[in-house]
């Protein structure tokens, strides 16, 4: 097959494909229904390390959680969740909410949608000891 | 002997076929409501993984194909181009396809390159797509000297290749459950490479299939998917990002990082480009074989059952 018609097909598909998906819809974050949803989310990812505290945000899009061994935060990828640790986390305001940076190449940012008064507190709670 | 022999670029022909068979399914989805999950930004990423894996093989190819010409060149071995051979060579490839692939599970300079394919939580025909970029870097392609010395044309190694992939396309979908009896016993399905890509505990380092499923009974990695424990795509820690640049390289960049700590020895570092993912010299991460340890540890009834 001539590589322009290579080339063609395959930008071609993947713009349709993706134009096509949000369209459809597909593009919504995922939600944590309740406390017990983000825990499990955050079990998914540190089975052995159990959350014994979650404060979900307003939105239900993320929660910030507490184990014995710190704080974490579990957050939308896509529709789907996932979860780091706060260690060595930088966090900045923004006009949406706060924007984490983790020394973390798998997670190096995550942009939280959070209320003005959640934004306010939030760092706050994140820097706490557990 | 055959110098110059030339087959199809099936890969890059099916590439109508891919666009076409994701659109179906995407449908079929959308109207069943069943079948399967699409999110934009995972099949975008999963799209340019694809991408980029074909581009990585355009630019890079030259160097296993170089490789392969002066074995063929060494070896005094020619079996020709009848269909029969043909036909061995492809079941000869998929064998080999099985050991890569369990290599590419068990040594993490191999994973290095694959985890890119695990890294969606997603199981859809986008999925199949999301290929590695740095699969030369593996140096995998010595698994297949052996064919090219037994006196198949690297040719048609690599076409048999291609149609071994192509075939793995379909098994990516949710939108099927499980084929007849006897197309299951023997081949590889989309219910055996949903166990593959299971991060539960029970499903981890199973199927290594390409096409026909026989290799894992024959050495023993085969698990059925069960009912009762619903297949959760993904890797043991998800990714949270879907830059392409990061799912390529992560794991590269995180064995460049163990292999650099202070105060290891010589082996502590080979043991951390060459050990199962998850090793560490302090015990600090866990493998599979930890983590189903683990997972035993807390549910001692499963002892016994498939995967444990």
């Amino acid at each position: 097959m001539a590589l322009e018609i290579l080339l063609i097909l395959v930008f071609g598909g993947i713009t349709g494909i993706v134009l096509l998906l949000h369209m459809l819809g597909l593009s919504a974050r995922a939600t944590l229904p309740d406390g017990a949803a983000a825990a499990k989310a955050w079990a998914d990812e540190f089975a052995d390390d159990p959350a014994l505290e979650v404060i979900l945000c307003r939105d239900h899009h993320a929660a910030l959680i507490t184990t014995a061994r710190g704080r974490g935060i579990v957050w939308p990828m896509g529709a789907d969740t996932t979860a780091r640790y706060l260690t060595g986390a930088r966090i900045y305001p923004t006009k949406t909410g706060l924007r984490i940076d983790l020394p973390d190449f798998t997670a190096p940012h995550i942009d939280l949608r959070l209320e003005p008064d959640e934004a306010r507190d939030w760092p706050d709670l994140m820097e706490k000891p557990a | 002997m055959t110098d110059m022999l030339s087959y199809p670029e099936v890969t890059h022909i099916a590439v109508p076929f891919f666009i076409a068979a994701i659109l179906a399914e995407l449908l079929w989805i959308v109207i069943k409501r069943r079948g399967g999950r699409y999110e934009t930004r995972d099949a975008l990423t999963s799209l340019i993984m694809g991408a980029g894996n074909v581009a990585a093989s355009i630019l890079l190819g030259f160097i296993a194909w170089g490789f392969f010409m002066v074995l063929w060149a060494l070896t005094p071995l020619d079996l020709g181009t009848s269909l029969g051979v043909v036909a061995l060579c492809f079941v000869l490839d998929d064998l080999r396809y099985y050991w890569v692939h369990r290599f590419g599970h068990r040594i993490r300079w191999v994973w290095a390159s694959h985890v890119n394919h695990h890294s969606s939580q997603h199981y859809n025909l986008t999925t199949a797509l999301r290929q590695t970029w740095t699969g030369t870097f593996t140096l995998m392609m010595i698994v297949r000297a052996p064919l090219v010395l037994l006196g198949f044309h690297p040719a048609m190694v690599l076409f048999c290749g291609g149609l071994n992939l192509i075939y793995q396309f379909w098994i990516h979908t949710e939108a099927i459950g499980k084929m007849p009896k006897w197309f299951e016993a023997v081949m590889n399905t989309p219910s055996h490479h949903r166990v593959h890509h299971g991060r539960n505990a029970r499903y981890l380092d199973a199927n290594y299939a390409g096409v026909f499923i026989i290799w894992d009974r024959m050495f023993g990695t085969f698990v059925p998917e069960l009912e009762d424990d619903k297949v959760d795509y993904g890797l043991v820690h998800n990714l949270g990002t879907f830059n392409p640049l990061r799912v390529a390289f992560h794991e590269w960049l995180g064995i460049f990082r163990d292999v650099r700590q202070p105060g290891l020895s010589l082996r502590q570092r080979l043991m951390y480009m060459l050990a199962p993912p998850g090793w560490s010299h302090d015990g600090s991460r866990d493998t599979s074989r930890a983590i189903k340890h683990k997972h035993l540890a807390q549910n001692p009834q499963d002892a016994g059952t498939p995967g444990f």
